[in-house]
Protein backbone atom coordinates (compact mmCIF):
# COMPACT_ATOMS: atom_id res chain seq x y z
CA UNK A 1 0.00 0.00 0.00
CA UNK A 2 2.95 2.55 0.87
CA UNK A 3 4.70 1.71 -2.26
CA UNK A 4 1.64 2.44 -4.37
CA UNK A 5 1.22 5.75 -2.51
CA UNK A 6 4.36 6.59 -2.89
CA UNK A 7 4.70 5.86 -6.74
CA UNK A 8 1.74 8.04 -6.51
CA UNK A 9 3.47 10.97 -5.53
CA UNK A 10 6.13 10.50 -7.28
CA UNK A 11 4.32 10.50 -10.69
CA UNK A 12 1.90 13.76 -9.07
CA UNK A 13 5.38 15.58 -8.15
CA UNK A 14 6.53 15.01 -11.86
CA UNK A 15 3.40 16.10 -13.61
CA UNK A 16 3.27 19.16 -11.05
CA UNK A 17 6.99 20.36 -11.59
CA UNK A 18 6.66 19.90 -15.35
CA UNK A 19 6.29 22.08 -17.47
CA UNK A 20 7.06 25.52 -17.80
CA UNK A 21 6.13 27.60 -20.68
CA UNK A 22 7.55 30.82 -22.34
CA UNK A 23 4.94 33.45 -23.12
CA UNK A 24 5.60 36.29 -25.38
CA UNK A 25 2.96 39.40 -24.68
CA UNK A 26 1.80 41.45 -27.42
CA UNK A 27 3.59 45.16 -27.23
CA UNK A 28 2.82 48.30 -29.09
CA UNK A 29 6.38 48.88 -30.24
CA UNK A 30 7.71 45.54 -31.72
CA UNK A 31 6.99 45.58 -35.60
CA UNK A 32 5.20 42.57 -37.02
CA UNK A 33 8.40 41.37 -39.49
CA UNK A 34 10.44 41.88 -36.76
CA UNK A 35 8.85 39.55 -34.40
CA UNK A 36 8.35 36.93 -37.16
CA UNK A 37 12.26 37.70 -37.69
CA UNK A 38 13.25 36.47 -33.99
CA UNK A 39 10.52 33.55 -33.69
CA UNK A 40 12.48 32.25 -36.95
CA UNK A 41 16.16 32.59 -35.98
CA UNK A 42 15.94 31.88 -32.59
CA UNK A 43 13.41 29.19 -31.71
CA UNK A 44 14.25 27.88 -35.68
CA UNK A 45 10.65 28.22 -36.71
CA UNK A 46 9.33 27.70 -40.41
CA UNK A 47 7.93 30.67 -41.75
CA UNK A 48 4.42 29.72 -41.06
CA UNK A 49 4.76 28.78 -37.99
CA UNK A 50 6.71 32.29 -36.67
CA UNK A 51 3.79 34.13 -38.55
CA UNK A 52 0.98 32.40 -36.82
CA UNK A 53 3.05 32.90 -33.91
CA UNK A 54 3.38 36.36 -34.54
CA UNK A 55 0.11 36.65 -35.59
CA UNK A 56 -1.14 35.04 -32.35
CA UNK A 57 0.83 37.78 -30.12
CA UNK A 58 -0.74 40.52 -32.10
CA UNK A 59 -4.45 39.24 -32.12
CA UNK A 60 -4.42 37.18 -28.66
CA UNK A 61 -2.54 39.43 -26.96
CA UNK A 62 -0.15 36.50 -26.27
CA UNK A 63 1.58 32.92 -27.68
CA UNK A 64 3.39 30.46 -25.75
CA UNK A 65 6.28 29.83 -27.86
CA UNK A 66 7.86 27.27 -25.88
CA UNK A 67 7.80 24.55 -23.04
CA UNK A 68 10.00 22.79 -20.90
CA UNK A 69 12.04 23.13 -17.75
CA UNK A 70 11.98 26.15 -15.82
CA UNK A 71 15.86 26.94 -16.45
CA UNK A 72 15.04 26.10 -20.00
CA UNK A 73 12.65 28.63 -20.44
CA UNK A 74 14.41 30.81 -17.79
CA UNK A 75 17.21 31.07 -20.45
CA UNK A 76 14.56 31.87 -23.71
CA UNK A 77 13.10 34.35 -21.33
CA UNK A 78 16.00 36.09 -21.46
CA UNK A 79 16.97 35.50 -24.81
CA UNK A 80 13.46 37.18 -25.65
CA UNK A 81 14.60 40.10 -23.70
CA UNK A 82 18.16 40.51 -25.73
CA UNK A 83 15.71 40.33 -28.52
CA UNK A 84 13.49 43.51 -26.28
CA UNK A 85 10.45 41.23 -26.39
CA UNK A 86 7.82 41.08 -23.80
CA UNK A 87 8.84 37.68 -22.26
CA UNK A 88 7.76 35.71 -19.48
CA UNK A 89 7.63 32.38 -17.51
CA UNK A 90 4.85 30.15 -15.90
CA UNK A 91 3.88 26.93 -15.13
CA UNK A 92 2.16 25.32 -17.69
CA UNK A 93 -1.27 25.75 -17.13
CA UNK A 94 -1.32 28.66 -15.11
CA UNK B 1 17.36 58.60 -45.40
CA UNK B 2 17.48 55.25 -48.28
CA UNK B 3 15.81 52.16 -46.64
CA UNK B 4 18.60 49.59 -46.13
CA UNK B 5 18.50 47.04 -49.09
CA UNK B 6 21.00 44.28 -49.70
CA UNK B 7 24.14 44.20 -51.57
CA UNK B 8 25.47 40.77 -51.74
CA UNK B 9 26.59 40.18 -47.76
CA UNK B 10 25.93 43.22 -46.52
CA UNK B 11 23.07 45.31 -45.72
CA UNK B 12 23.50 49.19 -46.76
CA UNK B 13 21.52 52.10 -46.35
CA UNK B 14 21.80 56.25 -47.12
CA UNK B 15 21.88 58.42 -43.48
CA UNK B 16 21.96 62.09 -43.97
CA UNK B 17 24.71 63.38 -41.68
CA UNK B 18 21.70 64.50 -39.01
CA UNK B 19 20.01 61.75 -38.98
CA UNK B 20 22.95 59.80 -38.47
CA UNK B 21 24.04 61.71 -35.70
CA UNK B 22 20.74 61.94 -33.89
CA UNK B 23 20.54 57.80 -34.32
CA UNK B 24 24.17 57.99 -32.39
CA UNK B 25 23.07 60.41 -29.99
CA UNK B 26 19.62 57.74 -28.81
CA UNK B 27 21.93 54.84 -28.91
CA UNK B 28 24.26 56.76 -26.50
CA UNK B 29 21.50 57.50 -24.07
CA UNK B 30 20.28 53.98 -23.91
CA UNK B 31 23.86 53.21 -22.85
CA UNK B 32 23.77 55.78 -20.37
CA UNK B 33 20.08 54.65 -19.39
CA UNK B 34 21.19 51.43 -18.71
CA UNK B 35 25.36 52.28 -17.32
CA UNK B 36 23.12 54.11 -14.20
CA UNK B 37 20.16 52.20 -14.17
CA UNK B 38 20.59 51.61 -10.09
CA UNK B 39 19.41 55.10 -9.88
CA UNK B 40 16.47 54.43 -12.05
CA UNK B 41 14.96 51.17 -11.00
CA UNK B 42 11.43 52.33 -11.29
CA UNK B 43 12.18 53.69 -15.02
CA UNK B 44 9.24 52.46 -16.98
CA UNK B 45 11.93 52.78 -20.03
CA UNK B 46 14.12 50.43 -17.74
CA UNK B 47 11.46 48.39 -16.81
CA UNK B 48 10.89 47.14 -20.29
CA UNK B 49 14.40 46.73 -21.51
CA UNK B 50 14.74 44.99 -18.50
CA UNK B 51 11.39 43.12 -17.91
CA UNK B 52 9.52 41.40 -14.72
CA UNK B 53 10.06 37.26 -15.88
CA UNK B 54 7.77 36.73 -13.80
CA UNK B 55 4.72 38.78 -13.51
CA UNK B 56 2.76 37.54 -10.68
CA UNK B 57 6.05 36.79 -8.66
CA UNK B 58 8.04 39.45 -7.20
CA UNK B 59 10.39 37.77 -5.49
CA UNK B 60 11.22 35.33 -8.57
CA UNK B 61 11.47 38.69 -10.79
CA UNK B 62 13.89 40.05 -8.77
CA UNK B 63 16.56 37.69 -8.43
CA UNK B 64 15.64 36.22 -12.11
CA UNK B 65 16.95 40.07 -12.48
CA UNK B 66 19.68 39.60 -10.22
CA UNK B 67 21.42 36.41 -12.23
CA UNK B 68 20.45 38.62 -15.73
CA UNK B 69 20.11 42.27 -15.79
CA UNK B 70 24.44 42.70 -15.99
CA UNK B 71 24.80 40.19 -18.93
CA UNK B 72 21.56 41.77 -20.55
CA UNK B 73 22.37 45.44 -20.38
CA UNK B 74 25.70 44.81 -21.29
CA UNK B 75 24.68 43.23 -24.30
CA UNK B 76 22.03 45.94 -25.16
CA UNK B 77 24.94 48.46 -24.69
CA UNK B 78 27.62 46.64 -26.67
CA UNK B 79 24.81 46.35 -29.71
CA UNK B 80 24.37 50.32 -29.15
CA UNK B 81 27.86 51.00 -29.55
CA UNK B 82 27.72 48.88 -32.68
CA UNK B 83 25.54 51.59 -33.75
CA UNK B 84 27.65 54.63 -32.64
CA UNK B 85 30.57 52.72 -34.72
CA UNK B 86 28.96 51.83 -37.95
CA UNK B 87 27.29 55.61 -38.11
CA UNK B 88 30.36 57.77 -36.64
CA UNK B 89 31.50 58.68 -40.63
CA UNK B 90 28.24 59.44 -41.85
CA UNK B 91 27.63 61.80 -38.67
CA UNK B 92 30.78 63.51 -39.15
CA UNK B 93 30.32 63.87 -42.95
CA UNK B 94 28.99 66.93 -44.58
CA UNK B 95 26.82 65.14 -47.29
CA UNK B 96 24.39 62.32 -47.29
CA UNK B 97 26.84 58.93 -47.19
CA UNK B 98 26.37 55.20 -47.38
CA UNK B 99 26.66 53.06 -44.04
CA UNK B 100 27.46 49.45 -44.16
CA UNK B 101 26.55 46.99 -41.84
CA UNK B 102 27.36 43.08 -42.25
CA UNK B 103 25.34 40.80 -40.94
CA UNK B 104 26.62 40.07 -37.97
CA UNK B 105 26.29 43.80 -37.21
CA UNK B 106 22.48 44.09 -38.47
CA UNK B 107 21.72 41.87 -35.52
CA UNK B 108 23.23 44.08 -33.15
CA UNK B 109 20.93 47.42 -34.90
CA UNK B 110 17.75 45.17 -35.00
CA UNK B 111 18.28 44.45 -31.34
CA UNK B 112 19.76 48.14 -30.19
CA UNK B 113 16.39 49.87 -32.77
CA UNK B 114 14.00 48.09 -30.77
CA UNK B 115 15.63 48.78 -26.84
CA UNK B 116 15.79 52.88 -28.93
CA UNK B 117 12.07 52.19 -29.65
CA UNK B 118 10.87 50.86 -26.38
CA UNK B 119 12.83 53.82 -24.59
CA UNK B 120 10.93 56.68 -26.91
CA UNK B 121 7.47 54.62 -26.39
CA UNK B 122 8.01 54.98 -22.92
CA UNK B 123 8.85 58.14 -23.15
CA UNK B 124 5.84 58.78 -25.12
CA UNK B 125 3.35 57.17 -23.26
CA UNK B 126 2.71 54.65 -25.84
CA UNK B 127 1.26 51.30 -24.25
CA UNK B 128 -1.25 49.74 -26.43
CA UNK B 129 -1.81 49.30 -30.11
CA UNK B 130 -3.97 52.03 -30.78
CA UNK B 131 -1.73 54.87 -28.63
CA UNK B 132 -0.33 57.12 -31.36
CA UNK B 133 1.92 59.01 -28.39
CA UNK B 134 0.88 62.42 -26.98
CA UNK B 135 2.83 65.61 -26.28
CA UNK B 136 5.90 65.89 -28.34
CA UNK B 137 4.99 65.48 -31.95
CA UNK B 138 9.31 65.64 -33.23
CA UNK B 139 9.61 62.91 -30.61
CA UNK B 140 6.74 61.07 -32.64
CA UNK B 141 8.15 61.59 -35.89
CA UNK B 142 11.37 60.06 -34.79
CA UNK B 143 9.98 57.23 -33.45
CA UNK B 144 7.96 56.76 -36.35
CA UNK B 145 10.99 57.20 -38.05
CA UNK B 146 13.19 54.63 -36.55
CA UNK B 147 10.25 51.66 -37.28
CA UNK B 148 11.19 52.71 -40.90
CA UNK B 149 15.03 52.49 -40.47
CA UNK B 150 13.92 48.98 -38.43
CA UNK B 151 11.29 47.51 -40.72
CA UNK B 152 13.27 47.81 -43.85
CA UNK B 153 16.68 46.34 -42.04
CA UNK B 154 14.22 43.26 -41.05
CA UNK B 155 12.96 43.39 -44.51
CA UNK B 156 16.64 42.55 -46.47
CA UNK B 157 17.30 39.98 -43.56
CA UNK B 158 14.15 38.28 -43.60
CA UNK B 159 14.21 36.71 -46.65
Amino acid sequence: MSDVLEQTELIESTVLDSPWVTIVWNDPVNLMNYVSWVFRSYFGFSRAEANVRMLQVHHDGRSVVATGSREEMERHVEAMHDFGLWATLAKAGE
Amino acid sequence: MKAFRRSRHQFVAVFDPDEAGTLSILASQVIALLDDRGSHDSDPALLRLLPDAYPDDAEASAEFRRFTADDLASRKASNARRIVADLATAAGASSATTVKVDAQAAEAWLRSLTDIRLTIAARLGIETDDDLGSGDSALVDLYDWLGFVQGSLVDCLDR
